[in-house]
């Protein structure tokens, strides 16, 4: 396990900077892990994505299906990768504060 | 360097193993690899059947190298050390020196063979970098299986610890986690994920289907590869379509307890699997179900098909594939899929987990020619395909994606490049989630799916909208 450290921000992640204790995020947790994705401007889009996936995480302990994201959000694919470059699960899972996906995702 | 980076450097020198590993691994090794790999094989071979094999494979392996042309990563590096042969003569020497009094005297008269410290290295790097897709295993003219010899010198490397992080967390979870599956969807998740679904397909297909769960005493329980529920829509929508077009909608049921045909015991370790396929039929037992169906995916198919008859003593339900089912669906005449949807031009890449023995080979091929026009084979195909590349629970393995694209996908993406397809076809959640990325990497263009995502758009659904109505839908929506 490692520390990463942002700003006042100072969290438990795992090797690839996913946070091992989801309990722990808030906002600023948000956007301390966002740079680390390349994101150093949170837009309103941008956490919309982010906040469904909070709220699905917090509702059901997973992230919901990728069509059932961008179903809801109205974002496309696209526009998802436009927000975060590595993608739904890599990407703006790690900045909702999901935990590394497992098995074959 | 200011003083929070000079802190977060040191934190990260003592998390960082002495010794590089080419993936992560949750508690390496420290010290006396070589004892404890030993007295970990010495385990292995007292508890299972391995010695009669390891002595046949002693007296017949020729070390011809005939397996180095069937190798893709072999083929795509020229390193020698990538040679199966070069490999399982890793574990043979091993074997031969400390497990048989031949070999004990004679490294004791001539100064011998002994493992080091250096060779589990050779060998924990090396083994996972075959892919365990058994190619080799076709070409060698003694028929030495060095997938095999690879899953045996992982499960002796797991038994001191030397085991990918990604595969082990992933069955840790499976087996003694509170969702048992893979990719921790809690059951929850699921129905939520399957009433999401059923909406989907109302809109899609003009009927109402809600999935049947933890229905008891129905004929099929259903196993897909769990990531389906988080990755492929379209084929569990497809599967579900032919399931409810074929007139066996309550025929089916997915179980709560268990709905992962995942094994990546099959990898890795020989108790794991056993275990992982008694949580399966210990599932099917629960809702009185009379047999295994299994999703778009080939080792979950493979261990399935070739393990439950193996450790599940009376409770050794049938398996099949849901190719097999589709297949037999459009022969007994009880889905009909429409001709003109499909213009593009398809291909068909061979899981090898149910390609290599002849298993499933023929099926999917006379699905696609039931609705498809322009089918392309790659070459070679079939029982002699090249793995996607991300085969043996590569896949999941991320920090080796370089590797995976590079090295081991080289030759799948030329040859999925000549075909000129613009749809491939590949029936497998790790096939899939490879070839999605090889795509990407190489810049080729082509659109990988499952064959049920292509059954999708073209089965004919009985009170449901026709395939022509959805592709004139479809059309509206892209535009």
């Amino acid at each position: 396990m490692a520390i990463f450290q942002h700003g006042s921000v100072s969290i438990d992640v795992d090797e690839d900077g996913f946070m091992q204790e989801p309990d722990k995020w808030n906002e600023e947790v948000a956007k301390a892990l966002a740079t680390t994705e390349g994101v150093d401007d949170m837009t309103e889009d941008h956490w919309k994505l982010v906040n469904y996936l909070r709220d699905y995480y917090l509702k059901y302990g997973i992230a919901p299906m990728i069509r059932k994201l961008c179903k809801e959000t109205g974002f496309s694919l696209k526009k998802v990768y436009e927000l975060f470059p590595s993608g739904p699960a890599k990407g703006a899972c790690k900045v909702a504060g999901l935990s590394k996906p497992t098995g074959c995702v | 360097m200011n003083e929070k980076a000079v802190e977060h450097q040191e934190t990260r020198e003592t998390i960082i193993p002495v010794r590089k590993y080419p993936y992560y691994i949750e508690k390496p090794p420290k010290e006396n690899r070589v004892g404890r790999f030993l007295e970990a094989f010495a385990a292995v071979l007292k508890y299972s059947d391995y010695k009669p094999l390891l002595d046949s494979y002693c007296t017949s392996n020729t070390k011809c190298n005939r397996c180095a042309v069937a190798c893709p990563v072999f083929l795509a590096t020229g390193d020698p050390r990538d040679i199966p042969c070069y490999r399982t003569n890793l574990i043979l020497d091993i074997y031969k020196r400390y497990f048989t009094i031949g070999g004990a005297i004679k490294a004791r008269l001539t100064n011998g063979f002994e493992l080091t410290e250096e060779i589990i290295d050779d060998m924990l790097d090396g083994f996972y970098r075959c892919t365990a897709c058994r190619r080799c295993t076709r070409e060698c003219p003694l028929g030495v299986d060095h997938g095999l010899i690879t899953r045996l010198a992982r499960y002796v490397l797991s038994l001191i610890g030397i085991v990918p992080k990604a595969l082990q967390v992933s069955v840790r979870e499976q087996l003694e986690g509170t969702t048992h599956n893979t990719s921790k969807v809690p059951k929850e998740a699921l129905i939520n994920t399957l009433e999401f679904l059923s909406e989907e397909l109302e809109d899609l297909l003009g009927v109402k289907m809600t999935f049947p769960v933890d229905r008891p005493g129905r004929e099929y329980v259903f196993f897909c590869a769990v990531s389906d529920y988080l990755l492929e829509p379209e084929t569990l929508m497809g599967n579900a379509a032919v399931l409810y077009a074929a007139g066996d909608w309550d025929k089916w049921t997915v179980g709560t307890h268990n709905y992962d045909g995942i094994n990546y015991g099959l990898f890795y370790s020989d108790w794991h699997l056993e275990n992982i396929i008694k949580q399966l039929v210990a599932e099917v037992t629960r809702l009185k179900g009379e047999k295994i169906l299994i999703g778009e995916c080939g080792h979950a198919s493979r261990s399935a098909h070739d393990f439950v008859p193996v450790f599940a003593g009376k409770e050794a339900y049938p398996v099949t594939n849901f190719m097999e089912y589709t297949l037999k669906c459009i022969q007994e005449g009880r889905i009909k899929l429409d001709r003109d949807i499909v213009t593009k031009r398809v291909t068909y890449h061979d899981p090898c987990n149910i390609a290599r023995s002849g298993w499933i080979v023929q099926q999917p091929r006379e699905i696609l020619k039931a609705f498809v026009n322009d089918f392309v084979e790659m070459k070679p195909s079939g029982q002699d395909n090249y793995c996607c590349g991300g085969g043996g629970g590569l896949v999941s393995i991320d920090e080796i994606h370089e590797f995976r694209m590079s090295v081991a996908g080289k030759i799948k993406a030329e040859q999925l490049r000549q075909t000129g397809a613009e749809i491939c076809i590949a029936p497998c959640a790790n096939c899939k989630k490879q070839l999605k990325e090889l795509v990407e990497y190489y810049k080729i263009p082509c659109t990988v799916m499952g064959l049920h995502d292509l059954i999708l758009k073209a089965i004919h659904i009985p009170g449901g909208k026709s395939p022509q109505e959805r592709k004139e839908e479809a059309a509206l929506m892209e535009m």
